[in-house]
């Protein structure tokens, strides 16, 4: 590795000699955390002892000569990232890659991220929020049968910071693209793929060691190798764009958070490993008339945990990828409740309307419905949204959310209603001068009651206010307030076990010049779930001062 | 319209096959399930190696009965061979307003710094072990067999017998230690660290059915009797050296004496905090 940073330093100064590219990027955050045992920000190594952690990712690539090469160098310093309540330490080369392009063969070996069809067999990526990198640490040959198929196949290991997971993940890929003669529209791009994982002795040595400990009616015979495969294809005419895809997955050793063991005549919930085979059936419909924008998305699944092995849990050694069925909220109150992605039982659709008539008037409405296979609801979601702008002026944009969420299901959360909340919102933007801004957004969230607990649910009713002012082309300032109104359930007590209605401020300044930008924010933030593309996590209550830095050159 | 010359679509067929067939067979692995170990106590020249198991749990973790159960089942498999202590630490430690105690305290929280703060719970370390391929000590429930049946294997470096003089009249405990070296340790910091636990305590626990006001917590971490961190050996563990520690305590009132238990564990320090061996033994026998 060494050698290949010493090849990329030597390449990027002969870069004018010989007509190579290079080019790179960094990102850091540093978190500098101040204790408030009030709203939940204590008991962990930042809070109690730390007082900072960060951490950073520095991004080179060098293109010449038909090579591509690139690495990543990982900086954790007590970083909350990867456990939210523990501290990470460790640097090192966290990714590099060689790619060269053969004639029609492709190689790429070193770290790989790619998916097949939409991802639900394979999906290599990283997520940085999450600490995700499960980019695939081996070699990857693709070949081009023609203008139109191609076909890959990759092996090796998954990534785990900066090691990697034993078991070994291989697999194939055929993609196409047909499209009709001249006179027709229409066009196709189907794909199969087949991906097969084999567990290590270590991780069946285990799971043989807990197996062993089960009663007898919950014994299985565990398999070492396991094939997910799918079958895919889109279908392009006209407006229309309708994406299919069907994937089975053989017999799997996988864990179930809920599952029961009997013991004793008492029957404990709990992790419990289980064989099944698996499906999902993923649809995506989009429309696009004039003035029209309308997407409906279905998806079922059925015993789909695909992970590098079994014992791993929450984000960790994810090989699948589902597609999740819900908007990405990006307000902070409308994004408080987000439905994790289920692996074991999930049947959801989702539908997405808008309708644009005028450049000034827009209108969005969107529709997510989960329910387990069992069909026991676990959420819903009608977002509704209307935007004006006045010519280059102003811009109004406004509507309301409905949810109701499982949070017994998706938090572990026992014996709590389905969280219901009812949030209107509003987003206000004038320009004045050349480049500068001011905005405004307000939110409101009303909550459902807790009829066995007497109070509202969860942290209660919120309020959100923020204004954004930008000052030409470099200064952003933000200041805005979240706010308790109306204490719930699990809201924080003061000593004479009242409910507190606390404020969560923040403030932040952003600095743009160029591809740089820093932001430097004070922050108070409850505790919640957080979602990054369909992978979510439960995120404790922050208290501090983060400072963050990117660019790209 | 691209047409696919036909040997590459048989080729690619070939290659997709070669992966579905290549699978269809294998040897499973076997399994050994059941068996109780013997409740008799070995005697300390006979004795084999003796794991650790520290489970991190709390009374409003939903999720940690199911792993006192699976530790339970552990204990039926492996007797005196495994040594549980349950620590009630960390977020979900927080006793309800309802609870007759607080199960916690600071020298639980402070082994938690030490072992590491886990990614959930339910959550234990094995013999304080950083296992290859793991990204801390603290194990999902998952793992815990699986790393206990490792480390159960070896020879003990390290015999520990536990002897307890109580009175019952004045609760004065008094432990002494003895520790047999086996072999050689080579290691220069090798500590020994006591732990008083009390099982069958009846309180508040959360479960996934609601707050069970009659759970029975087992091998609840009562007091380091050492410091947290272990308490350094100045003598050499060369191969047949007895070193000897002892400790006196005062039992609370409140921790019922028929129910507790001396744990005992030698262990390196510093950065590597593997445990050599473990034992425990009854306040009361």
């Amino acid at each position: 590795m060494l050698l290949l940073l010493g090849m990329s330093t030597l390449l990027a100064q002969n870069e004018n000699q010989n007509g190579g590219r290079f080019s790179g990027s960094l990102e850091t955050n540093a978190n500098f955390f101040i204790r408030d045992s009030v709203i939940g920000a204590a008991n962990i190594p930042q809070y109690d002892r730390q007082k900072f952690g960060g951490e950073g990712w520095l991004n080179l690539n060098y293109s010449n000569w038909g090579f591509d090469i690139g690495l990543r160098y990982d900086f954790f310093h007590n970083s909350n990232l990867l456990n939210p309540t523990g501290s990470y330490t460790d640097q090192g080369i966290g990714m590099w890659y060689v790619k060269r392009q053969v004639k029609k063969l492709g190689v790429h070996a070193g770290y790989i991220y790619d998916q097949v069809g939409s991802g639900i067999i394979f999906r290599s990526f990283e997520q940085r929020p999450l600490l995700i990198d499960n980019a695939l640490y081996g070699l990857k040959l693709d070949y081009k049968l023609n203008d139109n198929w191609m076909v890959k196949a990759f092996t090796g290991r998954q990534k785990q910071q900066f090691d990697q997971y034993r078991p070994i993940i291989r697999g194939i890929n055929f993609e196409g693209f047909v499209r009709g003669d001249s006179l027709s529209n229409w066009a196709l791009a189907p794909g199969i793929g087949v991906v097969a994982r084999t567990l290590d002795d270590a991780s069946m040595n285990s799971l043989v060691a807990t197996l062993n400990t089960y009663p007898e009616e919950d014994l299985f015979v565990p398999k070492y190798n396991s094939y997910a495969m799918t079958v895919y294809n889109t279908l392009s005419t006209g407006i229309l764009s309708w994406y299919v895809e069907a994937a089975y997955k053989t017999e799997d050793n996988m864990n179930d958070p809920f599952g029961v063991i009997v013991r004793d005549n008492d029957p404990i919930v709990g992790d419990k490993f289980f064989s099944a085979d698996g499906s999902v059936l993923y649809t995506s419909l989009s429309l696009a008339p004039p003035k029209w924008g309308i997407t409906l998305e279905a998806k079922r699944t059925e015993n789909f945990s695909w992970r590098t092995r079994p014992q791993a849990q929450l984000n960790r050694g994810l090989i699948t990828f589902l597609p999740p069925m819900t908007r990405i909220n990006t307000y902070r109150l409308t994004a408080r409740y987000n439905a994790a992605t289920q692996d074991l039982t999930e049947q959801a659709f989702q539908v997405d309307v808008r309708y644009a008539p005028s450049r000034k008037l827009s209108f969005n409405a969107n529709f997510s419905y989960i329910d387990d296979l069992e069909g026991v609801k676990l959420y819903r979601e009608l977002f509704t949204e209307v935007a004006y702008k006045y010519k280059r002026l102003w811009s109004l944009t406004g509507g309301i959310q409905f949810q109701q969420y499982n949070q017994e299901r998706y938090e572990f959360k026992p014996e709590v209603p389905l969280v219901e909340t009812v949030i209107p919102y509003v987003d206000f933007l004038y320009k004045f001068g050349r480049k500068g801004s001011v905005r405004f957004e307000g939110q409101y969230m009303a909550t459902g009651d807790d009829l066995k607990a007497g109070a509202k649910q969860d942290y209660g009713d919120w309020a959100f206010a923020l204004v954004e002012v930008t000052l030409g082309r470099h200064w952003t300032l933000t200041a805005s307030d979240m706010y308790n109104t109306d204490p719930g359930k699990n809201s924080p007590e003061d000593v004479d076990g009242e409910k507190m209605s606390i404020h969560y401020p923040r403030f932040d300044v952003y600095y743009t010049t160029g591809p740089t930008r820093f932001a430097l924010s004070y922050v108070k933030q409850v505790e919640g779930v957080v979602c990054t593309g369909g992978i979510c996590r439960l995120e404790p209550a922050f208290s501090g001062v983060k400072f963050s830095a990117n660019t790209s050159f | 319209m691209k047409t696919i010359k036909l040997h590459h679509l048989l080729a690619s067929c070939f290659a997709l096959l070669i992966v579905l067939v290549s699978g269809c067979e294998e040897v499973p692995p076997v399994l050994n399930p059941g068996g109780s170990a013997s409740s008799e106590v070995t005697p300390v020249d006979q004795q084999q190696r003796q794991v650790l198991i520290e489970e991190f749990t709390g009374v409003r973790c939903v999720n940690c009965p199911a792993g006192s159960e699976a530790i339970e089942a552990l204990l039926d498999q492996h007797g005196e061979r495994l040594v549980a202590v349950s620590i009630h630490a960390g977020f979900f430690a927080t006793p309800f307003d309802e609870s007759n105690e607080d199960l916690s305290n600071a020298q639980g929280a402070n082994i938690m710094s030490l072992l590491n703060e886990p990614l959930g719970f339910p959550t234990a370390v094995v013999n304080r072990r950083q296992f290859a391929g793991e990204e801390s000590r603290q194990l999902g429930q998952g793992q815990w067999a699986g790393y206990i049946a490792e480390e159960l294997a070896p020879e003990p470096s390290v015999r520990i017998d536990i002897q307890n003089t109580y009175n019952a009249n004045s609760r004065d405990l008094t432990i002494e230690v003895d520790m047999y070296a086996v072999e050689d340790v080579n290691a220069e910091d090798v500590r020994l660290t006591v732990y008083l636990t009390e099982s069958n305590v009846v309180d508040m626990q959360q479960t996934p059915e609601g707050r069970d006001a009659n759970y029975t917590h087992k091998h609840v971490f009562r007091k380091a009797l050492t410091a947290v961190a272990g308490e350094q050996i100045s003598e050499a563990f060369t191969t047949g050296a007895v070193i000897s520690r002892s400790f006196d305590y005062v039992l609370p009132d409140n921790f019922k004496d028929t129910e507790c238990e001396i744990v005992a564990f030698v262990h390196r320090g510093g950065e590597t905090l593997d445990v050599l061996q473990a034992h425990r033994a009854k306040v009361v026998e």
